[in-house]
């Protein structure tokens, strides 16, 4: 099968311009906040570079390493319950912001992974496994035992019911 | 990809300074049900490193805000979030993003009181 290549586009330029403006306004505004929200913004995006890294070398290694019959075949709709557990583990060792992962999910997603599991995926980013620890002395063992396993659940019962919402409206 | 992260992480710092613990501590009101909406909703608004939503929940609870809502605002810091929707609908569509986001606030809320309520009948 070959692969459709996508036209390039700039995207978020308008998204962009649209946060230039909003600093540009607050900045006239209220130069000693908007100073902060710019080193907060900086702070983020330093401490995010890693991450980015790490979610463009393991989008290109996917790419150069799996043809998208094997990403369909792991997580497309054949995929059954493996798929299922595949992106419930995904989702709770991945690490960083939600948005870190958008480029790489929609690259599976253009390969055939199905819209439950990236459902599944952003639904169980909830549990943090290393900041586990500091939940348990805020929250105690108990409460962050059932909240992981409630939200484990929810995310399954997330993603099946958006299958079913898009078979419906098929 | 990158003017699209670099608008929502500028958008993410302005939403840091603009709203304080402060602020969220005012919304509660002190009904279990209404405030665990007001938990998913200001979780959902801010939004920054998952360990602020611990250190902030432990703060409101301190100030006496419920389990209920103090869950739900854990729960929706990181599934749901108004800043990255712009990126998220240009990445996934209207429809996905706009199916995801509801199915996580309603989650949000039932995980919270399930939680809760699960909490109270083990202690």
């Amino acid at each position: 099968m070959k692969k459709q290549e996508k036209p390039f586009a700039f995207r978020g330029k308008y998204l962009l311009l649209v946060v230039i403006i909003f600093y540009g306004v607050f900045f006239l505004a209220n130069s000693e906040t908007a100073l902060s929200a710019l080193q907060k913004s900086a702070t983020l995006l330093i401490k995010i570079l890693p991450i980015f890294v790490v979610v463009i070398l393991f989008t290109a290694l996917l790419n150069y390493f799996m043809q998208p019959k094997q990403i369909a075949d792991h997580l497309g709709r054949g995929s059954g319950a493996r798929g299922w557990l595949w992106a419930l583990i995904a989702g709770v060792i991945s690490h960083g912001p939600m948005y870190a992962w958008y480029s790489l999910l929609e690259d599976l997603r253009s390969h055939g992974m199905r819209d439950g599991l990236i459902v599944v995926f952003f639904a169980s980013r909830t549990i943090k496994i290393p900041l586990l620890p500091i939940m348990i002395d805020y929250f105690g063992w108990i409460f962050t035992l059932l909240l992981s396993f409630y939200i484990l659940i929810g995310a399954l019962v997330q993603g099946w019911i958006l299958e079913i919402m898009e078979q419906r409206l098929r | 990809m990158a003017p699209l992260l670099l608008g929502v992480i500028g958008l993410v710092g302005l939403f840091q300074v603009l709203v304080t613990p402060k602020m969220l501590a005012s919304l509660f009101l002190g009904n279990f049900l209404v405030d665990t909406l007001i938990g998913t909703l200001a979780g959902a608004v801010a939004s920054g490193n998952p360990i602020v939503s611990y250190l902030l929940a432990g703060e409101l609870q301190e100030q006496g805000i419920s389990l209920y809502a103090v869950s739900a605002f854990i729960l929706s810091w990181v599934t749901l979030g108004f800043v990255h929707l712009p990126a998220e609908i240009e990445v996934f569509g209207g429809r996905f993003v706009l199916y995801r986001n509801i199915l996580a606030f309603v989650f949000t809320m039932i995980i919270a009181i399930l939680t809760t309520l699960s909490l109270q009948v083990l202690s």
